[in-house]
């Protein structure tokens, strides 16, 4: 707690950060402006939070924005600190963090293949990762509808029976 | 070296192939109960023989094909020269060299025909069973040949003749029992069973040389195995265990080795092939020169043991 | 009247369906989460070696090909190549409710709804994974099915080609597969 307190303090005030909440034990979640995040990102990872757990989106479609959240794990006092920021929905670019954690580049190719977030600087994240041959909206996004898909492409059984509805009683006795 | 030889020899085959492949039966249903469940019907060998045998197969070529005939081929023809109880098919054939050489017959044909499918994992499998030939071959036959410096001969019924002359201690077994031992190790490396079997290994190198068998393919390797066993078996037990004076004697003794191999090999794990290689040039090579050291400073007269 | 109820085999086929059907070889390899289910029924408390079942190494050995659970369209590209590799007479065996209609799968973009369309089944074990005793009774009823000389999924496969082959591409576009290791 106490060096997590320390991170807290230290980063506002070096940094512009909002809404930073705590969950969780040992874990802090704040927010920050585009520009930020590299500078903030490596300055964590010289403070102690060498390894990056994960990066992954988050699609607001009501607020029209994807929301990118990179998660950084010490492994000297075990604090998670997760960083996210926001993105506009209609032209998602983003610069990657290769140089600064390079096993970024394979999280960067599953948030580009699942979300349509272009990383520039990460040639690789345009090839496809888990994907094959998919040319349809990124699936994870709020817009994209799994079942019509799955009953385009994957067509299902037909059942020709008439199972009874009103034997059992569950919907009848209301009181 | 008439028909009745022939025929002879055909019986014997024929017999070899039925009864080894009841006492795989058998062994797998022992082994289902050191595990501690019922195992398969004592006849599901045969079986699966038959059932590969009706399968449609493919083929990648005439090598493909020609290595499992010629592999099969070889093996027969050694086994119509082991003598089981006084019965040769070809009298004064039955040396313990001709008997080594023409085992290799049966793994070159499968190397052959193995690389003739063009499957790397074949190569690899191949690769590790010549490798682990070199290593079990060697102590083998460091103490066959103290044993034949020692007796004078190189026919297998003579030496099953020459140890039915008395009780249980002329069995070399119980003579020579540091070479017994080094050469019940390399049995286990020559029947292929673990911890020596590296060279099948399923799960590691998807079955090894026989990983693009199937169906015709894999009845007739699986038939090879069977017989290449009984010569294996039939061979330590003509040299060690006194071949016995008759047929049934034979068989008993067959059954008690092959059951104890299969029962060590069901509670081990699976070596290494460059652990296998070590292990045998370290402590079965050490064994048989000191075999060897006895047999030839009792030569001159002096019994150290028995 | 049921015409083709008769038993047209004749003898010698008969004996080779007897023998297909004491010694089943299964392919050591299975899609889903359905898996977990097969070494318990392998070992000891549930021996699966009574009934003259065993694992083989590779699609050139095997029998059986063993659909545990739900199949996504990657993996059916390549359970289609081991399937044409398999070596004749062959069966496919699917478990599970999500290669019936779906399962809890059903509105998945990934995850295929009907195995019946891209492969000949023979037989279905129900169940969201059927214990280890549903898929003994099942591989029994197997047996029976194969000496009896009704397991004929293989021969369906060969003549009715153009429909399977149809309804994969329908689904998956293109059957080849293209992934980063086959550059």
């Amino acid at each position: 707690m106490n060096s997590m307190n320390k991170i807290i303090d230290y980063l506002k005030e070096t940094y512009e950060i909002k809404s930073v909440k705590s969950p969780m034990d040992m874990q802090f979640h704040f927010e920050t402006e585009k520009k930020l995040v590299h500078s903030i990102l490596g300055d964590l990872k010289s403070k102690g939070f060498k390894q990056l757990s994960l990066i992954t989106a988050v699609d607001w479609i009501e607020e029209n924005e994807f929301q990118l959240t990179y998660i950084l794990f010490n492994w000297d006092n075990g604090i998670h600190a997760i960083l996210n920021t926001r993105l506009d929905r209609d032209n998602p670019k983003f610069t990657t963090i290769l140089p600064i954690f390079p096993g970024a580049e394979y999280y960067e190719r599953d948030v580009h293949e699942f979300f349509g977030i272009e990383f520039k600087g990460n040639e690789k994240s345009f090839k496809p990762l888990f994907l094959e041959m998919w040319d349809e909206l990124p699936p994870l996004r709020k817009d994209f509808d799994p079942q019509a898909f799955s009953d385009k492409t994957f067509p299902k059984m037909e059942y020709t029976t008439q199972f009874l509805t009103d034997v059992g009683g569950v919907n009848n006795e209301g009181s | 070296m008439n028909l009745i030889n022939f025929l002879q020899a055909i019986g014997i085959v024929l017999f070899a192939f039925i009864f080894q492949t009841s006492l795989t039966g058998i062994n797998r249903k022992i082994t289902a109960r050191i595990q501690r469940r019922r195992g398969p019907v004592w006849y599901q060998q045969f079986l699966d023989i038959f059932k590969a045998l009706t399968k449609t197969s493919i083929t990648h070529g005439w090598i493909y094909d020609f290595g499992v005939i010629m592999a099969l081929g070889g093996i027969a023809a050694t086994l119509m020269m082991v003598p089981i109880a006084g019965f040769e098919s070809f009298p004064g054939m039955d040396n313990i060299f001709i008997i080594t050489y023409l085992l290799a017959v049966g793994m070159l044909g499968m190397a052959m025909s193995a690389s003739g499918s063009g499957n790397p994992w074949a190569a690899i499998g191949v690769s590790r069973a010549l490798t682990s030939m070199l290593a079990y071959d060697i102590p083998f036959m460091l103490v066959m040949i103290g044993l034949i410096f020692k007796f004078d001969t190189a026919s297998l019924s003579n030496f099953a003749a020459l140890q039915q002359t008395g009780s249980i201690v002329t069995w070399n077994i119980i003579k020579y029992p540091i070479g017994g031992f080094v050469a019940l190790i390399s049995l286990q490396g020559m029947l292929g069973k673990k911890p020596f079997d590296n060279f099948i290994a399923p799960a590691e190198i998807a079955s090894g040389p026989m990983v693009e068998y199937g169906g015709k393919h894999l009845g007739m390797l699986f038939i090879l195995h069977e017989l290449s066993t009984f010569i294996e078996v039939g061979l330590i037990v003509n040299i060690f265990f006194g071949g016995g004076p008759t047929v049934i004697a034979f068989l008993v003794k067959y059954v008690i080795v092959y059951t104890l191999t299969n029962m060590v090999s069901q509670v081990l794990a699976r070596f290494k092939v460059d652990q296998m290689v070590m292990f045998y040039y370290k402590v079965p090579l050490a064994l048989a020169f000191i075999q060897g050291f006895i047999i030839v400073i009792t030569n001159s007269g002096g019994v150290l043991w028995f | 009247m049921v015409l083709n109820d008769k038993d047209m085999r004749s003898a010698w086929e008969k004996v080779e369906n007897y023998f297909q059907g004491s010694s089943i070889w299964m392919k050591w390899y299975c899609t889903g989460c359905g898996a977990i289910e097969l070494p318990p029924t392998l070992t000891s408390r549930f021996d699966m070696e009574r009934l003259g079942m065993g694992p083989m190494a590779t699609p050139r050995q095997a029998d059986i090909l063993l659909i545990t659970g739900y199949l996504s369209f990657k993996t059916l590209r390549r359970v289609i190549y081991s399937y044409e590799q398999m070596q004749e007479p062959k069966y496919i065996v699917a478990f599970g409710s999500c290669t019936v209609n779906g399962g809890i799968y059903y509105d998945s973009y990934s995850v295929m709804n009907r195995l019946d369309f891209y492969l000949p089944v023979d037989l279905y074990i129900a169940g969201c994974m059927p214990r280890p005793e549903a898929i003994l009774n099942g591989f029994k009823e197997l047996k029976s099915m194969i000496k009896a000389g009704k397991a004929e999924g293989y021969k369906k496969y060969k003549e009715n080609y153009e429909w399977y082959r149809k309804n994969q591409i329908h689904s998956l576009k293109e059957v080849y597969v293209k992934d980063e290791f086959h550059e």
